[in-house]
């Protein structure tokens, strides 16, 4: 475990990635820590000497372990029309950087993402894209989601809604 | 502005007529020529929602907003006055301020140096009168403000048209039932963060009037609510309330408890607050608010609000509500930009305010799990509006738009408390026909 190699982590990520693109929700729940926190603040465009751009004051996910259930049981009804038909995505996860293991077996780890959505049968493709900043852990099985801190570079986002998870 | 060729006064005067049949031609949801006509004879005419009071609390805070296309520089200045500025400069006209929010003293073009303080006045020019001569007059090239700005509640609006009416006059008897919205508590609402902003493929009118006068469209758009336990089955749970119909276009939607259910009083709003209810509002105005669940509408053209009650009480999901605001931007007839301001009460306690954030981001902004469905559902209606057969105008197919819901079918309530007409039930076309009669009656001005 404490030998994780960068080959582990960035299998670790696109595992996860693969459960999302494949919407196997209950999968990637079992992937996130009961105490997960989940969140991704706002952006705003600024003069970086006034400031950080980030606002943690706001945010389009605010999210729990119970929250995100909520959000995948929605997917599982009949009437989630923003994702029925199911829409297609697919999560590019790249630039992986990852720190060393801790000895308490946390793993600190920042990737970019490129989600591409497309609509029934729309010819144009929707986008989104960021950074992650993950802490994972070690619960003496496997690792675990831990905390997920979603970044976007837009400040307004060109996808209509976040019916997907990042 | 000329007409486009294709809309002339018959046509609009049809369409006027139509709506009061309770039928709308579906052309109207993305015509690029009656959307033109929209800009000039309605969005440069009314009064425009630009922010609150709380996002620009200090001198010198600023945002940047739109109306529709003007930019606007809007801040506080160093005497403490909000106002509003064409965030254009005077010299070749570029942008003044490119960021989206902070706190300035002065405002620098980038071009050519211009510089203004936050009167408006031009204070600096680079080689000043070395270039343009003593006899140049500065104070004829301050910032253009935005010719009416004025504020309700802490509300602050700007319109574009010299000679438009005052703004309370604009807002007519919606003032009433936004003193219930904004006005219950001593220190009024303030915002917490800064705005969501996101873009949708659809037309300002099917969002607009979507929350003006739709409930209808709760049963079976977030019907997964119901699938999930999270809303009641009874398909006429949205029903239960009352439809508000104002003045120029406005409306005011007050859902309450299915008959024999007990609802908390107030929305559930912590009882701390109650107090402050009866020092602020009249008597009249609490009997609304003391049976409302859910207070949503539109004021006449693009902003609308929700404040729904959420959470059963119960020890993981606390009673709550919250207050949201947002603007449809127009930003073509098939897109709209929204922004989406969640407010609350300064005086509610803090868990209360942490509660309120959570049920609005789970609920609404672009991953609230209601707005996901309602952004899908208005993207597919503009996409089967623009056809042949839908843009027809001679209505050759039959090609308009049901919105008969209880014409002449259900009376209004006779011992209302509030101004308005208010009818017995949420599931009602009332407010919608309003919307459009007011809307054609704008464009025939």
């Amino acid at each position: 475990m404490s030998r994780l190699t960068y080959g582990d982590v960035v299998q670790l990520l696109f595992h996860e990635a693969a459960l999302l693109d494949r919407r196997e929700y209950d999968a990637w729940l079992d992937l996130l820590d009961d105490s997960i926190v989940y969140r991704m603040p706002l952006r705003i465009t600024r003069d970086p000497r006034s400031g950080p751009e980030i606002r943690d004051d706001m945010a389009f996910f605010e999210e729990n372990k119970a929250s995100l259930r909520t959000r995948v049981e929605r997917l599982k009804t009949t009437s989630a029309w923003a994702e029925l038909p199911p829409t297609r995505a697919r999560h590019f996860i790249s630039n992986i950087l990852a720190e060393p293991v801790t000895d308490d077996g946390t793993l600190t780890v920042a990737s970019s993402f490129l989600v591409l959505r497309s609509r029934r049968e729309n010819a144009d493709v929707e986008q989104i894209f960021g950074e992650r900043r993950d802490v994972w852990r070690w619960n003496g099985e496997r690792w675990r989601l831990f905390r997920r801190t979603i970044y976007p570079d837009q400040t307004t986002l060109s996808v209509m809604n976040l019916s997907m998870f990042l | 502005m000329e007409r486009g060729g294709t809309i002339s006064r018959d046509l609009l005067e049809s369409v006027r007529d139509k709506i009061r049949q309770g039928l709308l031609p579906q052309w109207v949801f993305s015509d690029p020529d009656i959307y033109r006509e929209e800009l000039h004879k309605i969005f440069y005419r009314t009064w425009q929602f630009l922010g609150h009071e709380s996002e620009i609390p200090q001198p010198g805070d600023f945002v940047t907003r739109w109306m529709v296309y003007d930019p606007v520089l809007l801040l506080r200045d160093t005497d403490g006055q909000v106002q509003a500025y064409l965030n254009s400069c005077t010299h070749r006209g570029s942008p003044l301020c490119v960021e989206d929010g902070g706190n300035k003293k002065t405002f620098t073009c980038p071009y050519h140096g211009w510089t203004f303080n936050t009167k408006g006045e031009l204070i600096g020019v680079i080689a000043g009168n070395k270039v343009y001569g003593e006899e140049f007059d500065r104070s004829e090239w301050a910032l253009r403000k935005i010719p009416r700005l004025e504020m309700v509640h802490g509300m602050i609006f700007g319109c574009l048209d010299p000679q438009a009416p005052p703004l309370l006059e604009f807002l007519g008897d919606l003032k009433w039932y936004w003193d219930i919205l904004l006005g219950r508590t001593d220190h009024g609402v303030e915002v917490r963060g800064v705005p969501h902003r996101w873009v949708i493929r659809t037309n300002w009118k099917i969002s607009s009037d979507n929350f003006g006068g739709d409930p209808y469209h709760t049963a079976m758009t977030h019907r997964s609510a119901v699938e999930l336990g999270i809303a009641p089955k009874d398909p006429l749970y949205g029903s239960y309330g009352y439809q508000v119909v104002l003045d120029r276009g406005h409306g005011f939607i007050i859902s309450t408890a299915p008959p024999g259910l007990q609802m908390p009083p107030y929305q559930g709003l912590p009882e701390v607050l109650w107090p402050e209810f009866e020092r602020n509002l009249l008597p009249a105005q609490r009997s609304v608010f003391q049976k409302a669940v859910v207070m949503v509408g539109t004021c006449f053209p693009n902003l609308s609000w929700v404040s729904p009650m959420h959470g059963t009480g119960g020890p993981d999901e606390p009673l709550t509500t919250f207050i949201n605001f947002r603007v449809w931007r127009p930003l073509a007839a098939n897109r709209i930009e929204v922004w989406s301001w969640l407010m609350v009460d300064k005086d509610a306690p803090e868990d209360f305010k942490e509660a309120s954030y959570r049920s609005y981001i789970g609920s609404f902004g672009p991953a609230g799990t209601l707005e996901q469905d309602d952004c899908e559902i208005w993207t597919r209606v503009v996409e089967s509006s623009r056809g042949f057969m839908a843009q027809n105008k001679d209505v050759n197919y039959n090609n308009v738009l049901n919105y008969l819901m209880g014409l002449d079918r259900v009376k209004p309530v006779d011992d209302w408390p509030g101004p308005g007409v208010a009818y017995p039930t949420c599931f009602l076309d009332a407010i919608s026909r309003s919307f459009y009669e007011h809307w054609a009656e704008m464009l025939l001005a």
